[in-house]
């Protein structure tokens, strides 16, 4: 793993590229420049590196190698997806509590007269199949749930909602940036219509992601070019960052099991040594992904104790961040019905598979002195 | 003073604040930079692209380079809604009932010696450090601010309203340099804002027009009041039509719009009557004036008092007295004083140039 001074208790936000990648992605910056739409040999190179990651990831996947389209990451996936799909007089549904990738997107939609119906999730953080089906309307064209929050890590019934899609003929899209390399996938068996991933929140690079689209699915795309990724998303491709997504991927499937057992243990000793202290706390969201903590500090105020940590040089998130490096109370945390005083003293704490016991000890321990004294 | 205890030092982006984290650094204290963001350009109008003032993105960038450089860290707080309601509403009403607001000391006695204050409080820092020219001074336990070296850029008259209790805990590291020597550290230390340009006199109102600002913020009730107003001469009678009260300040000369054999200048404002009162130069003295929200900085306040009174910035001083007129403050000029803006401050000075305190200017008598 990529080394820092800093405990990093912030995986949710991105991950230190994992150092196998790394050196994976530095032998093919070191060697392969060539054009892979080039016909000579230096080309071909590159192509063949881009291809045989997407056969790898389609297995991965479960799914097709033609249903793979690399993009810069999860942002423009979601984009590609919604506005591929949506014209005007379309009707969209998706969860009030998205990504502002899906969000600020469904926006613009609604500026071009697509009819957009944002379902709330239950108190739990959980959006429902059936409060989908409610919402469902003669124009409905698509759905597009998040698979995992990524604020508070509740999973959602997606292969449920997807399978009640299909029957109502309804395309059925999932921002999964934060589920993929985390939990096994099977995308041939699942009526998952369109999946977005990122390679920066398992341990790839930045800058590279990819979105799932399902035979048969008609996707129009908005960057128009040289015709690459079969133009849906044209423009050079990087063999460095496609591959090193593969590799992350690879690895991260790999290594599943041991890591969810071992994120598992590490929240668990999380949570023990909280029961120990004084500080009064509440986990917020059910049936949660393990290492995505959203957790209320009731005697303090959650960006402060941001600053605090970090001026011990220990990392965690608070509320949505803005460019200029502030933030506000989450609105997430207010769509599952928790006030903005609760919400200001709520925090996310995601443990990744770098976390040791030591630093669980050490977090607390700096919790324990902020918030008691 | 004990050293390494920890000072949370305002950043605005600009070059002062920059070298004021350095001296704050070399006096051995364990430094954090804050850039308080106060209002977001959106909300505010102007151009979002082509400014580079504090609050603006590049501005906060800028602040971080510097922390980075001087290795310590750096965080953007945001304090929009403090702002907006202490400082851009006043701002707005004052000028919609015909007064000159000043900003600068709103924002000083309610936002940074308040609100930074609370958020010191938060990082466990004692004492906030800002780029002001100006100095304070400790003498007996009791802390004073005086004018700092740099007669040209001195600061002292925006800080009268913070409150007294605040200055022990207050850090002025650039009382006892000049601009000049303060650009030429920032430019010896590489500083990555050590050629910004100044800092505009309102910095929510980044074109400098206050009018078009107000226009665009308080558009509901501009509307009411953006109609034609009357010009007055000193007895009261019509002599003319204006843009409307909000477009003028007291001693205001251009846009009045009557020939005159000499110079007309505005003398009163009045919004409930959408009028101005225009007058010579000479009728604009005023030997008396009323103030309100009256803040003292001293201990051995008694009144009547004998001060230096300042009712402008960087304006002259003026020998005054001040006296309590059944509970209500008034400065007497030695020397009548020009244009005696209501909604201004009036600073007040001992013999040495130390702040005793200040207040804002009303209403005042012909």
């Amino acid at each position: 793993m990529i080394k820092t001074n800093n405990l990093y208790f912030d995986t949710a936000a991105t991950t230190p590229l994992d150092l196998r990648v790394a050196e994976h992605m530095h032998e093919i910056n070191k060697d392969i420049f060539g054009n892979p739409s080039s016909i000579h040999q230096v080309g071909q190179k590159s192509h063949n590196i881009i291809e045989r990651s997407r056969k790898k990831i389609a297995e991965l996947l479960h799914c097709k190698q033609s249903e793979i389209y690399f993009t810069s990451g999860g942002s423009e996936s979601n984009n590609i997806a919604l506005r591929g799909v949506l014209k005007s007089g379309d009707h969209l549904i998706t969860a009030s509590y998205e990504h502002p990738a899906i969000l600020d997107v469904a926006e613009y939609l609604e500026s071009i007269d697509v009819e957009v119906t944002y379902v709330k999730p239950n108190q739990d953080g959980i959006v429902e199949s059936q409060n989908i089906k409610k919402a469902i309307k003669s124009n409905t064209k698509l759905v597009s749930i998040m698979a995992v929050n990524n604020e508070i890590g509740t999973i959602n019934p997606i292969n449920q909602i997807s399978d009640m899609c299909k029957e109502h003929n309804i395309y059925f899209h999932t921002d999964a940036v934060q589920y993929v390399g985390k939990r096994e996938i099977n995308l041939n068996s699942s009526s998952i219509d369109m999946l977005s991933l990122g390679a920066h929140k398992f341990y790839g690079p930045k800058g590279i992601g990819a979105i799932y689209i399902k035979s048969g699915v008609s996707v129009n795309p908005f960057i128009f070019g040289g015709g690459q990724e079969k133009g849906i998303r044209p423009g050079t491709e990087s063999p460095s960052l496609i591959s090193g997504l593969c590799h992350a991927l690879e690895i991260a499937m790999e290594d599943l099991e041991k890591n969810s057992i071992h994120v598992n243990d590490m929240e668990n000793l999380f949570l023990e040594l909280l029961d120990k202290t004084k500080i009064k706390y509440n986990v917020n969201g059910k049936s949660r992904l393990r290492g995505i903590i959203n957790i209320t500090f009731f005697d303090f105020d959650g960006h402060s104790l941001l600053l605090n940590l970090d001026m011990r040089n220990i990392a965690i998130s608070f509320g949505s961040a803005c460019a200029s490096g502030t933030a506000k109370a989450s609105p997430v945390l207010l769509s599952i019905g928790l006030n903005e005083d609760i919400a200001n003293k709520t925090v996310r704490i995601s443990i990744g598979k770098h976390i040791a016991e030591n630093d669980i000890h050490s977090l607390v321990d700096a919790l324990e002195g902020i918030i008691i004294k | 003073m004990k050293k390494n205890e920890t000072v949370l030092v305002a950043m605005s982006g600009g070059v002062d604040s920059a070298v004021a984290l350095l001296k704050i650094i070399e006096m051995g204290y364990k430094a954090i930079g804050v850039t308080m963001k106060l209002w977001e350009y959106n909300n505010v109008g102007g151009n979002v692209l082509k400014e580079n003032n504090c609050c603006a993105i590049e501005s906060i960038n800028n602040a971080k380079l510097v922390c980075e450089r001087l290795g310590v860290p750096h965080y953007t707080i945001d304090f929009t809604e403090d702002f907006e309601n202490k400082v851009i509403n006043n701002f707005v009403d004052e000028y919609l009932s015909g007064r000159t607001p000043n900003p600068c000391v709103r924002c000083n006695s309610y936002v940074k010696w308040d609100t930074f204050i609370n958020q010191a409080d938060k990082l466990g820092a004692k004492y906030i450090a800002t780029g002001h020219y100006a100095n304070i001074e400790k003498n007996n336990n009791e802390y004073k601010i005086t004018r700092g070296k740099d007669k040209g850029k001195d600061q002292s008259y925006v800080l009268w309203g913070i409150p007294k209790e605040t200055l022990s805990r207050t850090i002025l590291p650039l009382g006892n340099l000049r601009k000049r020597e303060v650009r030429q550290i920032a430019a010896d230390n590489k500083f990555e804002n050590a050629q910004a340009p100044e800092s505009m006199e309102i910095c929510f109102i980044p074109d400098n027009n206050y009018k078009r600002f107000i226009n665009e913020y308080a558009k509901d009730k501009v509307e009411e009041i953006s109609k034609k107003g009357t010009t007055l001469n000193e007895n009261g009678e019509k002599i003319g039509e204006n843009d409307g009260f909000i477009n003028y300040t007291v001693g205001q000369r251009k846009g009045i719009g009557i020939t005159n054999p000499n110079p007309l200048y505005v003398k009163e404002i009045s919004s409930d009557k959408n009028s101005i009162t225009v007058s010579e130069k000479k009728s604009l003295f005023s030997k008396e004036c009323k103030v309100s929200n009256i803040n003292w900085l001293n201990n051995k306040i008694t009144l009547p008092l004998n001060a230096y009174a300042q009712i402008r910035y960087n304006g002259q001083i003026s020998e005054s007295k001040i006296s309590d007129n059944d509970g209500s403050i008034f400065v007497t000029f030695e020397k009548p004083q020009l244009a005696v803006t209501p909604g201004q401050s009036i600073v007040f000075y001992d013999e040495k140039e130390s702040l005793l305190g200040g207040g804002i200017i009303e209403l005042h008598e012909s």
